[in-house]
């Protein structure tokens, strides 16, 4: 008894919490978990490269010389950041997930391999031209999220176009009656993004400055918001109940909030062009259904919270949840801060400022980014039967959430003191020199997201599928 | 066939796709088309010269458009800018070509540079463009604008025709002297053509109120 104690007492303090470790049942279909594993291996290779060139760009606003060549400038760069963390990253992430989501809710194997293999190819081949096309200076037209040239964007839009017909045709031969919510969000996240890049770029109504302007606050608030926030949310309608394993809170929230999503977020891409000499009318329609948008935040968000509500040490537990807690916290949080930018009088203050950057890194990081890895962190130990190491997640998940912090406090109080400068009427510049303080706790931010993506890729090949290791998890739990 | 679109698959994905299409006429396509058919030059606007349209390409090319608008909003805090910028001044804003068959987003959305509407008329000088795009540093303290080194030629001497720019010793090169290439040439016409033509009772006059000129019943 006594040598217990004294042997207790010596130990060192474990450096990690302890979390729970999901069962050790593998799903069995080696083809399909090394499929969703491709997916979600090039997705994190682009999520590495994409923020690598996002810090080299943050850097850049401390020190504009680090270099001089053409194809590292600031103006090229950009939009290779935000292409690649797009199209690359989030969207091969959470199609990845996705191929596993859409066939385990219709009790079928998925429809076909092959097309799957085919669609990761041809968005994987997209990105990589679209970004050497970028840095060659080859650019659509500088629209934010479509600078990809037509028949590169093409290529992408033909991926999703077989990610969806194979899709539909394992939901079309499903072998339940209901199609679950998850299907809802995610087919309907792919059908509008399908159209939303057609309308893009179609080219006969966006042949003056004007009337591409239109297009383009159409496009680049949809590109968001119907196809990223509706599937990341379908996403997350599977990973969250079967992580805590009880029921959605309420199926019927989860419908209101598909259709007033629909309806609601496709009348308020004019936003981003209040004041601009597009027609007053449309930002009014704008800004009246960005309010509206507090109906689907709150119903999808309440969904998410009265599932989890009495689970709290569950959460605390696992490794997985508290991405998705604050994903969705971030979801309702700063997608309620999109309303209020949205409205005139702050729009006045916060447009053109770093304080639209804040709010894009808070909710493509802070909400997309999280769900995304709580599902990875969820689903895939149980499609290998690999988990990932707890201290690797464990720093993951505290250095992105500090980095993310740190990153966009800094810009939102100095994009606030940006327009308090334009509006105090002082010299141009001084909007500038103040900002350096700002700029330098955003590199930092910024330093530590991208450390915590290299943990994140330390910790997916953690997770890969390995043979013997399938075979092995399958034989256990058949025992069992 | 059941019309419950929680069971039927086709009427669920028939009714978002479609639906969502309807919307986008609402409050994308069909606006696009109505200002696209409204937009004409405003009257004693010039269009734009061949080497201007080579400029607006370098200019989207390098992504200018990133951190500078062309924008100025009918608030008094713009006015520093301009006028209040108004659809006819985009009017000459056409596609660029056939890989890129749509007018360029020179709007911007990011306001780390100054506002370039009016730029020409703001900062006329040929020679302190160059230098400001060789390197913003020698004629901004505190810019932090990318330098266009790449826009310039470096030689060992100005040939006939040739506009050397007077670079400051601490941004020269070695040897040699600095002559703009035919990209940077073409951006800085496209720089100093950007003046805005002047609307009678709508420009310059700070807080005159949103009501412009009367247009002879244009409505």
């Amino acid at each position: 008894m006594m040598s217990e104690v004294r042997s207790a007492a010596v130990l060192p303090r474990p450096l990690v919490v302890a979390k729970a470790r999901v069962e050790p049942v593998a799903d069995t279909d080696t083809a399909w978990v090394r499929l969703v594993y491709r997916y979600l291996a090039w997705s994190t290779a682009w999520l590495v490269f994409g923020t690598l060139v996002g810090e080299y760009l943050g850097i850049k606003f401390v020190r504009p010389d680090l270099d001089h060549l053409a194809w590292l400038s600031f103006g090229r760069l950009r939009p290779v950041h935000t292409n690649t963390v797009f199209w690359g990253w989030s969207s091969l992430a959470m199609l990845g997930m996705a191929l596993y989501v859409v066939p385990k809710t219709s009790r079928r194997s998925l429809y076909s391999f092959p097309l799957a293999y085919l669609s990761l190819a041809l968005i994987n081949i997209s990105v990589l031209v679209g970004d050497l096309l970028l840095m060659n200076g080859v650019t659509n037209g500088a629209q934010e999220y479509r600078e990809y040239i037509w028949p590169v964007q093409a290529v992408f839009a033909v991926g999703v176009i077989l990610i969806a017909y194979n899709l539909i045709r394992t939901i079309a031969t499903r072998d339940v009656e209901e199609i679950y919510i998850s299907n809802w969000y995610i087919m309907g996240g792919i059908l509008w993004t399908i159209a939303l890049l057609v309308i893009a770029y179609i080219p006969w109504y966006q042949q003056n400055g004007i009337s591409e302007t239109v297009i383009q606050g159409f496009y680049m608030h949809m590109g968001v918001g119907m196809w990223f926030t509706p599937i990341v949310l379908g996403l997350t309608y599977y990973s969250l109940p079967r992580l805590l394993n009880k029921p959605i809170y309420s199926y019927s929230l989860g419908v209101l909030a598909f259709w007033t999503q629909m309806v609601f977020y496709s009348m308020i891409g004019a936003h981003h062009f209040i004041f601009a000499p597009i027609p007053w009318w449309l930002q009014t329609v704008a800004i009246i259904f960005s309010v509206g948008m507090v109906v689907t935040l709150a119903a999808g968000t309440g969904n998410f919270l009265l599932t989890m509500r009495g689970s709290g040490r569950m959460i605390a537990r696992s490794y997985s949840l508290p991405f998705i807690l604050a994903g969705v916290l971030s979801y309702f949080l700063f997608s309620f801060q999109g309303t209020f930018e949205a409205l005139r009088p702050l729009q006045a203050l916060w447009h053109f400022t770093n304080y639209t950057v804040a709010h894009s890194h808070l909710t493509m990081y802070g909400f997309v980014a999280f769900l995304i890895w709580g599902t990875v962190y969820g689903l895939v130990p149980r499609m290998t039967g690999h988990e990932p190491p707890a201290l690797g997640v464990g720093i993951h998940f505290w250095f992105a959430l500090i980095g993310l912090l740190l990153y966009s406090i800094a810009l939102m109080i100095g994009g606030t003191m940006q327009g308090d400068n334009w509006i105090a009427g002082n010299p141009f510049i001084h909007s500038v020199t103040d900002m350096l303080p700002y700029w330098l706790w955003r590199a930092v931010g910024g330093s530590l997201m991208f450390v915590s993506h290299l943990v994140f890729a330390w910790n997916v090949w953690a997770m890969r599928p390995r043979a013997a290791a399938i075979a092995t998890a399958a034989a256990g739990s058949a025992r069992s | 066939m059941t019309f419950d679109v929680g069971r039927n698959h086709w009427l669920l994905f028939g009714v978002s796709f479609f639906g969502f299409i309807g919307l986008a006429f609402i409050v994308g396509i069909g606006p696009a088309i109505w200002v696209q058919d409204h937009t004409r030059p405003l009257p004693g606007a010039v269009a734009p010269t061949a080497d201007e349209t080579a400029g607006l390409h370098v200019y989207v090319s390098e992504g200018c458009v990133y951190c500078h608008t062309q924008q100025v909003r009918p608030l008094e805090m713009d006015n520093v800018w301009g006028r209040p910028s108004a659809p006819g001044d985009y009017a000459f804003v056409n596609a660029l070509d056939v890989w890129r068959p749509y007018a360029p987003a020179v709007l911007g959305s990011e306001r780390t540079g100054p506002d370039l509407s009016n730029v020409g008329t703001r900062q006329g000088s040929d020679v302190w463009q160059y230098l400001h795009l060789y390197n913003p540093r020698s004629v901004v303290d505190g810019s932090v604008m990318p330098a266009f080194p790449w826009l310039f030629d470096v030689k060992p001497a100005a040939a006939p025709g040739d506009t050397v720019v007077p670079v400051p010793a601490a941004y020269a090169p070695a040897h040699g002297v600095v002559v703009p290439n035919a990209r940077g040439r073409v951006l800085v016409a496209y720089l100093l053509a950007r003046k805005q033509v002047p609307m009678e009772g709508y420009g310059g006059a700070p807080s005159t109120g949103a009501a412009p000129a009367a247009t002879s019943g244009a409505n």
